[in-house]
């Protein structure tokens, strides 16, 4: 017998207490998983739907609304000419209500622009110009409208006909209705309003080089922000309101897994007050004592993490499989997330097991002997 | 723990193991004097027997020489040294003595031969090493067919068996028991009895018993009667062939 043998017939000592314990446990760890996972999924996606277009600088207003503000479209004509500027693309990107799917990335992009490029026909062909009353379909987009080629799709006021079905390469591009910038200005009226630019960098551009680029815009370009492609997302008000909102919900459900194995340590202590005292009485060091109950606790962290990991995994993919959102999750479960989940079990544990560790520390040899 | 002792002139048989100068406990602010100031002299080999009435003090005594608490004032020396002096008293208490209690006080959730390894957790002893010394132990007692019984599936003279073995399990020199027979039936009392002074014989260990049985008193070497807190009696027991 090792001392982890002791440590575990603690815990199995009160099996239903123990396993209620990780329940409450490994639901707050499996809340960090999926919301962290989910969000930093979402994050990791629109960098690489960004990547995939080739764009290296994102100029847009990311407000307080989850779709950014316009702005005037020659703010882009000021940006090309800068030399260093290879490529620029105007888009208008909307979150909006099409048909019967509540929300939809709608992607007016600029005929002839390279953000076209990466979008692979799986079916049917490409609008023949930037005012044909023509869309694309990203295919998990097509998926949830339902649609195949040749069918109309109703955009605001006008009937529009899917003409092709892309693969773009990435989950956000995939998720979007596309179509012309043109066709799109004179559905809404909105001759002169753009939103986004996408900007590829000359070739051969250093990081370092591609962060001064974005400074150089910012002070030609005030109307909007110019960001190193990926990095725009977080400076978006309502993206970090849903970051911290996750961490928020997650850290609620920690500290009631906090709670939980404090109440859960503290009982044993007091259950097993005589026994703790007997084992002072024989010769252990107050010492060991407190290292067993920290031991139970961080192994009952440890454990819950484990399950909490596996919980919030299989909840998520649970979750992505329902109709509603069906395509717009691509969580990001990395081995570090995973990893960090176990280690905050871990870290919870211990710190729950310290203030029972303490009251443990109080016990005297001598009560065993008055029993 | 390194216990100096300073007995250059003193042979082996008569090296003072304990000794107490007017030994005070006082519980619950002074209010319960459960020792007035006991004085004695425990040597090493000594079986000694102290009897007296419930609430006399004997336990206490007891758990002053273990040290399981200390006392509220006097002296109390072991092998030359105070034991409140002691800067490891968890380390005195798991190699020096062994203590045996009326309760048996094995843990529930363990088995015999994982309730012997107990204290060996606080010696440099292998795990495999712990094991194979507790089995011995226990086959010492003669429960060598109940090793890996819990102690719900053990009867009383059987756990008391236990408990001697954990009591000796890093081989201590001086044993403590609190009327270890005081929960057994008669004839489980005589063979635990037997078995204690068995023990006592074939280890050297020196022998503090606390008991209310006076067949018990006459086995021994030596008989303290206490009353109040005080110690009223101390006697040598004329030996006859034990
Ligand atoms: N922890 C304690 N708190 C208060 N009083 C105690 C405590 N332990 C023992 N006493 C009192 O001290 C006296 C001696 O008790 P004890 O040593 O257990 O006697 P014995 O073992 O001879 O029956 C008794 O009056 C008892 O009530
Ligand atoms: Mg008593």
């Amino acid at each position: 017998m090792n001392f982890l043998t002791i440590v575990v017939r603690g815990l199995l000592r009160r099996p239903v207490r123990t396993g209620l314990t990780l329940v409450g446990i490994s639901i707050g760890i499996a809340a960090v998983v999926a919301l962290v996972g989910i969000s930093h999924g979402f994050e990791a996606s629109w960098a690489t739907g960004m990547k995939v277009r080739g764009t290296d600088i994102v100029v847009s207003n990311m407000g307080n609304a989850l779709a950014p503000k316009p702005f005037s479209a020659e703010v882009r004509d000021r940006i090309g000419k800068l030399p260093e500027v290879a490529a620029a693309c105007s888009i208008y990107a909307d979150l909006t209500s099409v048909e019967d799917a509540s929300m939809m990335v709608v992607s007016a992009r600029e005929w002839g622009g390279f953000s076209w490029q990466n979008l692979k026909l799986i079916s049917g062909r490409m609008p023949n110009d930037g005012m044909e009353d023509a869309v694309v379909l990203g295919q998990t987009a097509a998926e949830m409208l339902k649609k195949k080629i040749g069918d109309p799709l109703q955009l605001e006021t006008k009937e529009l006909k899917v003409v092709g079905i892309v693969d773009g390469g990435a989950m956000v591009e995939n998720g979007s209705v596309i179509l012309s910038l043109e066709l799109f200005q004179k559905i809404t009226g909105n001759e002169d309003r753009i939103n986004v630019i996408d900007i590829r960098a000359a070739p051969g551009m250093s990081e370092e080089a591609v962060k001064q680029l974005c400074d150089k815009i910012n002070a030609i370009a005030p109307e909007a922000k110019a960001m190193v492609a990926g990095e725009h997302l977080g400076n978006s008000q309502a993206f970090r309101f849903i970051s911290a909102m996750s961490w928020g919900t997650s850290l609620l459900a920690v500290i009631v897994g906090v709670l939980g194995v404090m109440n859960t340590m503290l009982m044993t202590v007091f259950e097993r007050k005589q026994e703790m005292c007997i084992l002072l009485a024989i010769g252990w060091k107050p010492s060991r004592i407190i290292r067993m109950i920290l031991w139970e606790s961080a192994l009952l962290g440890f454990l819950g993490g484990i399950v909490g990991v596996i919980i919030g995994t299989i909840s998520v993919k649970v979750l992505e499989q329902l109709p509603a959102i069906h395509g717009m999750l691509e969580p990001d479960f990395n081995g570090g997330l995973m990893a960090v989940a176990v280690v905050l079990a871990v870290v919870v544990g211990v710190i729950s097991g310290l203030y029972p560790a303490w009251r443990s520390s109080r016990l005297t040899p001598s009560l065993a002997m008055q029993g | 723990m390194k216990l100096e002792t300073t007995h250059a002139s003193a042979d082996v048989a008569s090296e003072v193991v304990f000794e107490a100068k007017g030994l005070k406990k006082e519980y619950d602010d002074g209010r319960v004097h459960a020792l007035r100031g006991v004085n004695f002299r425990i040597t090493q080999g000594e079986f000694v027997v102290i009897l007296g009435p419930s609430g006399c003090g004997k336990t206490t005594l007891l758990q002053m020489l273990g040290a399981l608490a200390e006392p509220s004032a006097g002296i109390l020396h072991y092998r030359g040294k105070s034991l409140a002096d002691l800067a490891d008293p968890a380390s005195y208490r798991a190699r020096e003595i062994g203590i045996i209690f009326q309760a048996f006080h094995l843990l529930p959730t363990f088995t015999a031969v994982e309730n012997v390894q107990m204290p060996m957790f606080e010696t440099d002893r292998p795990a495999a090493e712990r094991t194979e010394r507790a089995v011995e132990l226990l086959k010492l007692v003669a429960l060598g067919h109940r090793l890996d019984h819990f102690p719900s599936k053990l009867s009383g003279g059987e756990k008391q068996r236990v408990a001697i073995a954990r009591s000796l399990a890093n081989g201590p020199t001086v044993l403590l028991a609190d009327e270890p027979t005081g929960n057994l039936d008669s004839e489980n009392s005589k063979k635990i009895l037997e078995l204690i002074i068995r023990l006592r014989r074939e280890q050297n260990m020196t022998l503090v018993l606390v008991t209310h049985d006076l067949n018990i008193a006459r086995m021994a070497t030596r008989t303290i009667e206490m009353k109040d807190g005080l110690i009223v009696a101390d006697q040598q027991v004329p030996q006859t062939a034990a």
